[in-house]
């Protein structure tokens, strides 16, 4: 008897827990988008336009879009899928997304495709975040039927990319549903107009943020630190911020340049920005190039970017000043000014001002050489000095470097060098 | 008429031709200290990194299918691909024709390692002038030459390499992580040897100087007892 009356006492106390919690799952279930997501289109009769046009602009945007570079390895059969992305959850493999029947999309119909760019999810679950489905959801209808367009004419490849290994919670794509009522807002993610060509390439296909800003929780990508730059999950380098403050000492046309040859006055790209160009943005046109630089110089910085550094240290003596008129100063100049057309100058170059050192110490360890391109076909290079320099003398001559050109209070040790070892070369 | 314009037509396309490997108004050099830093400033490789390869003097080709395999997955080294992952073909065969053309490497590479003792000296010579029928291993220089200084357009010198390189290729080939265009003759001779033969003979290669700078054998002035893929490098492009 006294359990019974126990038992109807705590439940008439926990009841609006319970209720409250189902509220704020509805709440936050509603919010990621609802059923609507998850209710893929198998089959569906709607046909899409494959004449010569359209697929021309397909495979234009599918360039853009640089779909190729995440679902290719390196030799592979484009679009076969298999490269490998380290996350801080484990590595995912890309799929293939040839028109193999079995092993790619095949046999996805037109809405199938466009759901997946959309929503995240295919017939085979909820997709993982590292698929920028959020830009892509961005992209017009039109523009999607084109790119699938394209794609369906590419060789088919029976290739099977390796299974994920990942760590629970995250190997179950059902859990992604909570990441997703977490951090997904479809409502943000609303197509744009394609005559508002700079915002739609960059915030679209481009994808740019998602190398470019502030990672929140659990690899989310929050409002607030959109664009504002940040270190890329997995591959070690920093991103910069792409708004009108950090973009202010090019001019457009040097930032269309420097997206399509992979170099312009202040410096070549490298890292992960060296593919983007080589793989990606060198086939932008020049209107679209030019779009592009013109929307990212008027972006305003986001409230997570960190405050750009605006005085420079002075050129004072020590090790660190020997070290780099011996090992840096031949090409990059006395006064990090550089040699036009051949060495990056290093005053307010992005490792020098950036406010995590990694880019700096993996350029000085591994070295570099820029993109070919049609505006750079020979390019000039960096030696590595992983085998030349010790790593307490790499942190002692970049401590100088970022502090002089940078205006950064850099206080690398020997230990934090050391610990930026390793190529990541997939 | 018709002839004075086809030579006209033929000195053109020459100086074309030319124009798009030798560029007079800046020195290749400077383009490629990030290459300089491991394998010399002339290609002669680099003393006192005794890991790395010289590449002066090699064959084009041969130079040319080994950048291409950087970037396109054939050979694996992080520091190799890295640098070369955004390279066109354009820019790896130049690469490849500087390096060529400058003047093979005469020294020895580990003048400084532990002499071999004679029995080994003995089997080591005659693996490289003989092979090892018994092990189907061909002789060296049946492919690479009498003098090993390599044959055009696809075979390399194998004389003053590093001998911790020449080994560590072998482990390439065996594991597939390096391989050439098929059939890959350097997986059948790494698999035909054993590990002390291989040693042995990248010791000894080591040791052997090219003092007279002899260039790569013309392309068809001999022929090697395989069908390589190395052999029809250059045709296959």
């Amino acid at each position: 008897m006294k359990l019974r009356r126990a038992l109807i006492v705590s439940s008439m106390v926990l009841l609006p827990f319970v209720l409250a919690a189902l509220a704020v799952f509805g709440v936050l279930f509603a919010r990621q988008g609802g059923f609507e997501p998850y209710r893929v289109p198998y089959g569906g009769s709607r046909v899409v336009a494959s004449d010569a046009a359209t697929i021309a602009r397909g495979e234009y945007l599918a360039r853009i879009g640089d779909c190729e570079a995440c679902h290719t390895t390196r030799g592979g059969t484009p679009f076969a899928g298999g490269r490998a992305f380290a996350t801080g959850f484990g590595t995912l493999y890309s799929p293939n997304i040839t028109p193999d029947t079995q092993h790619g999309i095949g046999d996805w119909s037109a809405d199938e495709f466009v759901h997946v760019m959309r929503y995240g999810v295919s017939r085979r679950g909820v997709l993982y975040p590292v698929f920028p489905y959020a830009h892509f959801a961005r992209v017009s209808d039109a523009d999607l039927d084109a790119i699938h367009a394209w794609l369906r004419t590419q060789p088919a490849s029976a290739n099977e990319p390796p299974p994920n290994r990942l760590e629970p919670p995250a190997d179950s794509r059902r859990m992604l549903v909570f990441w997703r009522m977490l951090h997904e807002r479809p409502d943000a993610s609303t197509p744009l107009d394609p005559n508002d060509r700079g915002r739609y390439l960059v915030e679209g296909l481009g994808h740019c943020a998602m190398c470019h800003s502030a990672r929140g929780e659990r690899g989310s990508l929050p409002p607030e630190g959109h664009l504002a730059g940040g270190v890329i999950p997995g591959l070690g380098w920093y991103a910069p911020p792409l708004d009108r403050v950090q973009l202010e000492r090019y001019s457009d046309q040097e930032l269309a340049d420097y997206l399509r040859y992979g170099t312009a006055a202040h410096g070549s790209a490298y890292g992960p920005m060296a593919e983007v160009s080589y793989a990606s943005l060198h086939a932008l046109t020049t209107e679209d190039a030019l779009a592009i630089a013109r929307y990212l110089k008027q972006v305003e910085p986001a409230p997570l970017r960190p405050a750009p550094v605006a005085v420079h240290g002075d050129a004072v003596g020590g090790k660190g000043a020997d070290l780099y008129a011996d090992a840096c100063g031949d090409c990059h100049g006395k006064d990090g000014e550089g040699k036009p057309g051949a060495y990056p100058p290093l005053r307010d170059a992005v490792a020098m001002t950036a406010p995590d050192p990694i880019n700096a110490v993996r350029i000085v360890l591994y070295g570099g050489m820029a993109i070919t391109s049609t505006g750079n076909p020979r390019p000039h290079s960096m030696p590595p000095f992983v085998e030349r320099m010790e790593p307490a003398d790499i942190a002692e001559v970049l401590n100088y470097a970022r502090r002089r050109f940078g205006g950064r209070d850099s206080r690398l040790t020997a230990e934090d060098v050391r610990s930026m070892y390793g190529l990541v070369v997939d | 008429m018709q002839r004075s314009l086809t030579w006209a037509l033929l000195l053109f396309a020459l100086a074309g031709f030319g124009s798009s490997i030798v560029h007079a108004d800046d020195n290749l050099a400077d383009h490629l200290a990030a290459c300089a830093a491991c394998h010399g400033k002339q290609g002669e490789g680099v003393n006192g990194a005794e890991y790395y390869p010289h590449l002066a003097g090699k064959p084009a080709a041969y130079l040319f299918e080994q950048l291409q395999g950087f970037r396109d997955g054939r050979r694996v080294n992080a520091p190799m691909v890295w640098l070369v992952q955004f390279a066109d073909d354009a820019w790896l065969r130049e690469i490849a024709n500087y390096y060529a053309a400058l003047p093979p490497r005469t020294q020895a590479a580990d003048t400084g390692a532990a002499q071999l003792t004679p029995e080994v000296a003995q089997r080591a010579e005659q693996l490289v002038r003989e092979g090892d029928p018994a092990r189907r291993a061909p002789a060296c220089s049946a492919c690479h030459g009498a003098n090993l200084a390599g044959l055009e357009p696809g075979i390399p010198a194998t004389i003053g390499l590093p001998a911790d390189y020449i080994v560590a290729q072998f482990g390439h080939w065996r594991t597939g992580s390096r391989h050439a265009l098929a059939p890959d003759c350097m997986h059948e001779v790494a698999m035909a040897l054993t590990p002390e033969d291989i040693r042995a003979v990248a010791t000894w290669l080591s040791q052997q100087s090219n003092p007279q700078g002899t260039r790569p054998a013309p392309a068809g002035s001999f022929t090697p007892p395989l069908s390589c893929g190395a052999l029809a490098t250059e045709g296959a492009r």
